[in-house]
């Protein structure tokens, strides 16, 4: 057989279908896209709210607050109709809240459309959250916070979250007390606050046409008003200093977790930081942390990093889950490739792997109708250019090696660096503090 | 629910199509009712080695989705190694004699000298306490030295290099008991390079980093299971809910096995199972079936044709009692309970997708209603049907986590009454309609991508024989009544037929 590096592709042609952008008289902005492959319509309607509007002292009240606009009724139902309405007719209705963020989703069959859409769209303007679904939430919350603990890598992200960002109303968690002061008025008020149309962006993809659903939508949510558009949220801070922080729990592997603040969507840095994430741990056996950790020295199944990143910031991490007694070894190994990618930036080969893969793979954003509206809304959710599709594929040709090597050298800075590690500190191979002095966030037990 | 383990995930994903079946597909601006005939939608062929090709073109958007699936698993486990399956997926990841190597011709010198040193390495430290200390110190000096010569000759992670920069994504494998899938999604011109790599590393896989990558499927299962609660209370509830048959192991092994496992035990176990007659090939996206077809009979076609292996597999005995087991884990309690069923095709597996979704289906689901919305006991419950695997006799499966200060001995209780009203009662007319809507729009959702329509067609040709069981399933659907549902829940849901497996907290 050849080698694999010779084979001569045939070209791809391939035009993106483009979503239509249509702004209703109320302010709300739709984006639609016709798939008639399969009888299906999705809808997702992207509100600004998110659990970084918590009042301090009420965390979790985002969160509680979009739990129960699903299931606690509406001023034509009551909560266990909408669900006895939904379930019949197979279809799924979900409310995920973010920090930043609201997304309301609706899977439905094409013949259950209107149904579908009606209890949509009164979910969306008039909730009235049942006081007995809001003591449900509250209890089901607080039982997923006790068991938080139980799950390692939650348990380590969450705690992760906390420090690094810190100082911030997106480090403040919730608690058992938090949601215990949550109460239904609260929730009627945050609904109010921020659930109003000029704040809501919806993607409709499916089996549709375009111009009568935009009719349909306009009879059930065009009377829909209220005042304003919600701020952005402003970013967070960098962490002033570092911190070692280790988390007790009873277990024979532990989650190590090292963290820096990054460049966000808007920031030109962006393009060159997303290639250094690839290189890191994000581009599977060829990254560096996979292949250091992993494949080389076998001291992980799960190693590598991310790169979570907003309009104007974002988070960078690697993550490695090591045997307790392997524990230093992979810190300090992990520390070493991120200190030598700083010192001697990274090989022309690696780079030129790591854009091609980028651009290559990015086709894959427009795989699905329901993936190409979602993206437009995203964009203009996040107040970037119209274009930024189009230059993307550009942009990340253009990131040289010194680009690397400056990104590099300024986000992944130690003296802001967060580091946790969770585990048993009894069987770990040497001592935390022969890597820095340490926090201990959670005393160890027994 | 079939418990499958990635080489090269990091997140605790779980196929979760077993059981749940049947296939709506439709051309243009088609409605269901004409959209239920996928005859002329799939293209099929067998190669003359024996190798099943299924092909559906779509063009939904420019990449296609690429799955290889092989009817063997953890069943197929020889006695003392078990995890093999498992670890030779991981293996296969390492490349070919073509692939991942500076000279393969000077590389197999070393790779045979770290396998014979590995191999007296595990012979000596298998003695445990009355191994030679100095000789496992030696070895081990020399195994390392080796394996830094080895890593002059090799070039590690060229079959994930080679899919990543040419756009893949999606790129995995998975074990299960009875079913191994490796799968990738590329940009559709693409299609060539697969060909290219899973034909060679179908006829010539080379296992590099056979030692490192053990260590790795050691961590991968201190991970999913030793941390884990769920994953140690499933390991523990199917270790006594299967006696005999093979489904009692886990698929990642048992840890006195995984760590001996060596290369002959590898070698032989691709050599018996990934036969071309033992492989199925689907394709689904953007391409002409013509075009895939060509490709693949001139990549795959040179695979000699090798006889299928004789399958001895135990026979689980039937269960003659409740059989009960208890975990102690630093974690909040939780709760499974199984009951044995026949699997697909059989009617009476159809009854039990049924009685899956009527139990725990959306929030007016039975359980769902009465533990955690109106008596509040439960913080999660969920079925499934067909757990751990479904080409044999397998389980109908509740998973439930009690809110505290309840306990699982409350959520038992509750349990079991809602079971003795589906013996008691019929459905209502409305409810089963309601579940079968719901086993539909599951399906045709599960079809809206690529690697959707990829992984069901895969898997119901490998496990039921024929992806035609997807159409099967919604004759048998519609014949679901009121009756059967009772019938069955009353010959299954037995108190004797039973296995109990709660996880208790450690004060």
């Amino acid at each position: 057989m050849g080698d694999p590096d010779d084979i001569v592709y045939p070209p791809l042609s391939f035009e993106p279908p483009k979503a239509q952008r249509v702004a209703l008289e109320n302010g709300i902005i739709l984006y639609l896209l016709e798939d008639h492959v399969l009888p299906l319509v999705t809808l997702s309607a992207v509100v600004r709210a998110g659990s970084f509007y918590d009042p301090a002292g009420k965390e979790g009240l985002a969160e509680l607050t979009g739990t129960v606009m699903r299931t606690g009724g509406t001023r034509s139902m009551t909560g266990d109709h909408v669900d006895e309405t939904l379930d019949y007719i197979a279809a799924d209705l979900t409310v995920s809240v973010g920090t930043e963020s609201c997304t309301l989703s609706l899977s439905v069959l094409e013949e259950n459309l209107e149904k579908g859409l009606e209890i949509f769209s009164e979910i969306l303007m008039n909730p009235v959250f049942a006081e007995e679904k809001v003591a449900l939430a509250k209890s089901l919350e607080m039982e997923a916070l006790r068991r938080i603990r139980d799950n390692p890598q939650q348990a380590a992200f969450r705690e992760f979250r906390r420090l690094v960002y810190r100082g911030d109303p997106r480090g403040r968690l919730s608690t058992i007390e938090s949601i215990e002061k949550v109460g239904r008025d609260d929730m009627l008020r945050f609904h109010r606050r921020f659930f109003h149309p000029s704040n809501t962006m919806i993607a409709v993809s499916g089996d549709i046409q375009s111009r009568e659903l935009v009719v349909k939508i306009r009879s059930f949510l065009g009377g829909w008003g209220g005042p304003g558009k919600a701020q952005e949220a402003p970013p967070p801070p960098t962490p002033a200093e570092a911190s070692l922080d280790y988390f007790y729990k009873d277990t024979p592997q532990s989650v190590i977790l090292m963290g820096y603040h990054a460049p966000g969507k808007k920031n030109p840095d962006f393009y060159p930081f997303e290639v250094l994430d690839f290189i890191i741990g994000s581009g599977g056996f060829r990254s560096r942390v996979f292949g250091e950790v992993r494949n080389r020295l076998g001291l992980a199944y799960s190693a590598g990093s991310f790169y979570s990143f907003r309009t104007s910031y974002g988070i960078f991490g690697t993550y490695a889950m090591v045997n307790a007694p392997s524990t230093l070894e992979a810190l300090s190994a992990v520390a070493g490739i991120l200190d030598e990618i700083k010192s001697t930036g990274v090989k022309p080969e690696e780079l030129a792997w790591a854009k091609e893969s980028i651009i290559n793979n990015f086709i894959f954003s427009f795989a699905t109708p329901d993936r190409i509206v979602t993206e437009q809304v995203m964009l203009e959710y996040g107040g970037l250019p119209d274009n930024f599709l189009t230059t993307y594929k550009n942009n990340i040709e253009k990131v040289n090696l010194a680009d690397i090597r400056d990104v590099a050298s300024r986000y992944l800075s130690e003296e802001n660096r967060v580091v946790l590690v969770l585990g048993d500190r009894k069987r770990f191979d040497t001592s935390l503090s022969t890597f820095g002095d340490f926090h201990v966030t959670e005393k160890d037990g027994r | 629910m079939t418990p499958a383990t990635h080489a090269r995930g990091t997140s605790l994903k779980v196929l979760l199509f077993a059981g749940i079946v049947a296939l709506l597909f439709s051309c243009a601006i088609a409605r269901p009712c004409d959209a239920y005939d996928l005859a002329d939608k799939v293209t099929e062929f067998t190669l003359e080695n024996g190798l099943k090709v299924l092909i559906v073109e779509r063009h939904t958007g420019p990449t296609v989705a690429l799955y290889i699936s092989h009817p063997t698993g953890a069943i197929d486990d020889k006695a003392g190694c078990t995890g093999t399956a498992h670890f030779l997926e991981h293996l296969r990841f390492k490349g070919t004699e073509t692939i991942g190597t500076r000279n393969f011709g000077e590389e197999k010198q070393i790779l045979r000298k770290i396998y014979e040193t590995g191999d007296a390495l595990d012979r000596e430290l298998i003695k445990g306490d009355e191994a030679d200390k100095e000789k496992i110190r030696e070895l081990r000096k020399h195994l390392e030295t080796l394996q830094a010569e080895a890593e002059k000759w090799s070039i590690p992670g060229e079959i994930d290099r080679l899919y990543t920069e040419h756009g893949g994504g999606a790129l995995n494998a998975f074990t299960g008991q009875d079913i191994t899938t490796y799968h990738v999604s590329l940009p559709s011109n693409k299609v060539e390079l697969w060909a290219r790599i899973e034909s060679d590393r179908l006829a010539n896989p080379v296992f590099r980093e056979f030692y490192t990558e053990r260590n790795v499927i050691i961590e991968e299962r201190r991970q999913r299971v030793a941390s884990d609660p769920g994953g140690k209370l499933r390991e523990q509830f199917l270790a006594a809910a299967f006696t005999a048959h093979p489904y009692r192991r886990p698929i990642l092994g048992w840890p006195s096995d995984m760590r001996y496992l060596d290369f002959d035990c590898m070698s032989h176990f691709f050599t018996t199972h990934y036969t071309p007659d033992n492989t199925i090939i689907t394709v689904v996206g953007d391409i002409s079936p013509e075009g895939a077809m060509e490709i693949i009979r001139r990549y795959f076609g040179p695979l000699p044709r090798r006889p299928a292996p004789l399958r001895r597999v135990t026979e689980e005995p039937p269960q003659t009692g409740e059989r009960r087991v208890t975990v102690t884990f630093d974690a909040a309690p939780r709760l499974i309970i199984g009951y044995h069923k026949p699997t697909l095709p059989s009617f009476d597996d159809c009854v039990f997708d049924v009685i899956d979704t009527i139990l725990s289906e959306g929030r007016t689901s039975r359980l769902f209603k009465v533990l955690v919305k109106e008596k509040g006991i439960a913080a999660d419950v969920r079925t499934a049907n067909g757990y751990p695997g479904a080409r044999y006799p397998n389980l109908f499966v509740i998973f439930a986590q009690p809110v505290s200060p309840h306990t699982t001995a409350e959520l038992e209780n509750t349990i079991y009454e809602e079971l003795d009203r589906l013996k008691r009662e019929p459905v209502e007319a409305k409810e089963l309609e309601k579940a079968k809507n719901q086993l539909k729009a599951d399906l045709l959702r599960g079809m809206s991508t690529n690697s959707g329509l990829a992984g069901m067609l895969s898997y119901y040709e490998t496990v039921a024989g024929d992806w035609r069981y997807i159409s099967k399933f919604l004759d048998l659907l519609e014949k679901v009544t009121p009756q059967d549902v009772m019938k069955a829940a009353q010959k299954y849901l037995t108190r004797d037929n039973r296995t109990v497996a709660t996880l208790v907290k450690d004060e």
